[in-house]
């Protein structure tokens, strides 16, 4: 790995150990959404079908709200105007940002679903790791969303504005809640070009029915391309130069 | 002659519809402070960040170290952008050592020296565990300097670097300039207060994006024809003259 890339994975890292309250909030509000979905659920066979939705959802968006809006401070702040002016790579920066996000993200994940299975006690038939590498897939795709769709917001106000318009639908259309096959046929050929269809569809497989990561090999490629392209496409949007 | 450490010839640029630059072309040579004078909205800024790399021209030739601005020559360049742009949670010694790790100081000995080195001599070693988001204006500054120096870049680009510093630091910002120009250094300093200029060894006078005089300070002074004329009284009197961007 480049070491201006590990440079900004650490210095990500320690922004976010430094500063408390994020740090309490990234592991404690996940916590409370699902402790209200728990109570709002008292059918344990509702919650065992919304639960592997819900931790993927919350992948995807704490992914890429937190790196969306760090990538945005970035910019606002002026330190990447001072990055985009010194020897780091754009594949550097990218591969930083990932790797920063990445453990926080992981070790969310983690206390959601150690949450999720204990103390609201869903049936749960997968292993552990496959999950995780599941989940991991995931955070890749949604923290490059994220520095994507950040070169479109000027501001924190902006940036927040882009959740209903990309992480909202995404909740109503790619089976959180209710199955995609029982929507109109036109949503249900929406449903299939987002990539949370396939990782609700792959998480609930793997955590109901105890499939493997190979038997969900259809999702989990579908999910590789999504978090492959939207990568190179997040690199490609920060420009060291802008013509005049 | 050696080659100049900057060459401008004949750059346009413009912001969508604004015209910022039509034909600007200027030298820098190497081992000396340049510095650009105008007032706000003069193309200072603008143009630094077209010699670093950040804005490309429409049309013209920059070269920078003989070589055209890039990310591969990049840590041959130390920038002070105008905003301190630190990273607030961070300490003020973990911001300069983000940026020595940035620019290649691999070496950990090495760059903890470089760090402390750079700290001590924008007096801020004794701040060094301090919270950035703590710091005064005139102490972020300092660590923004501290960032662009703990390379030891052989060309600093650095902008309007004293905003903000109290007369006593300001002048230890100057005599810390004039001793990298003798060891070698070139700096191209944009600014907009006399105090700044007169330390310089050639400036640039600029307004709407033009080069209206050149010169040392002593040249531009005496093109006013008045002996006793400030940097000032030459600055208006290029300025009512209309200056071509020639030579004073």
């Amino acid at each position: 790995m480049p070491s201006q890339a590990w440079a900004i994975a650490t210095r990500v890292m320690r922004q976010l150990i430094r500063d408390h309250r994020t740090m309490a909030l990234i592991l404690l509000v996940p916590l409370v959404v699902m402790t209200l979905i728990g109570l709002s659920f008292p059918d344990s066979s509702v919650l065992d079908y919304i639960a592997p939705a819900l931790l993927t959802t919350l992948a995807l968006f704490f992914g890429f709200l937190l790196t969306g809006i760090s990538f945005l401070r970035e910019r606002s702040q002026g330190t990447m105007e001072r990055l985009m002016a010194s020897p780091v790579s754009r594949l550097d920066i990218v591969v930083g940002y990932l790797l920063g996000f990445f453990i926080f993200a992981l070790v969310q994940t983690l206390i959601i679903l150690l949450f999720t299975v204990y103390v609201l006690k869903i049936t749960y038939h997968g292993a552990l790791w496959e999950i995780f590498i599941f989940q991991t897939i995931v955070i890749v795709g949604a923290v490059n969303l994220g520095i994507f769709v950040s070169t479109f917001a000027r501001n924190e106000f902006q940036m927040v504005q882009f959740i209903p318009l990309i992480i909202f639908p995404q909740i109503f259309l790619c089976g959180v809640i209710w199955p995609v096959e029982q929507m109109p046929d036109y949503l249900q050929w929406l449903s299939r070009v987002l990539p949370l269809t396939y990782a609700v569809d792959g998480l609930r497989d793997i955590m109901l029915s105890g499939k493997g990561l190979i038997d969900v090999g259809v999702d989990l490629m579908v999910l590789v391309g999504f978090a492959a392209a939207i990568s190179i496409v997040a690199a490609i949007t920060l420009r060291r130069g802008v013509s005049g | 002659m050696s080659e100049p450490a900057v060459e401008v010839d004949k750059v346009s640029f413009h912001y969508g519809r604004l015209k910022v630059f039509d034909g600007l072309s200027l030298r820098v040579l190497r081992g000396t402070s340049f510095g650009l004078l105008g007032p706000n909205g003069a193309g200072k800024t603008t143009l630094i960040r077209l010699l670093v790399g950040l804005l490309r021209p429409g049309s013209g030739l920059i070269r920078v170290l003989g070589q055209k601005p890039s990310r591969q020559m990049a840590h041959l360049i130390g920038y002070m952008p105008q905003l301190p742009s630190l990273y607030a949670e961070l300490s003020v010694i973990q911001n300069v050592d983000f940026f020595a790790r940035i620019y290649r100081l691999t070496d950990r000995a090495e760059r903890s020296r470089r760090v402390a080195e750079a700290l001590r001599l924008v007096d801020m070693w004794a701040h060094r565990r301090d919270a950035v988001t703590r710091l005064s204006g005139g102490m972020k500054q300092r660590v923004s300097l501290a960032c662009a120096i703990v390379h030891n870049p052989p060309l600093l680009f650095l902008d309007e670097p004293t905003v903000g510093l109290d007369p006593e630091l300001r002048v230890v910002f100057w005599e810390y300039f004039t001793a990298l120009t003798r060891q070698g250094a070139t700096l191209v300093i944009s600014s907009h207060t006399m105090d700044d200029a007169a330390h310089c060894d050639c400036l640039a006078l600029m307004r709407d994006g033009r080069v209206i005089a050149q010169g040392s300070p002593l040249e531009l002074r005496r093109a006013t024809g008045h002996p006793e004329a400030t940097l000032e009284d030459a600055f208006i009197y290029f300025v009512r003259r209309g200056g071509g961007g020639e030579g004073a």
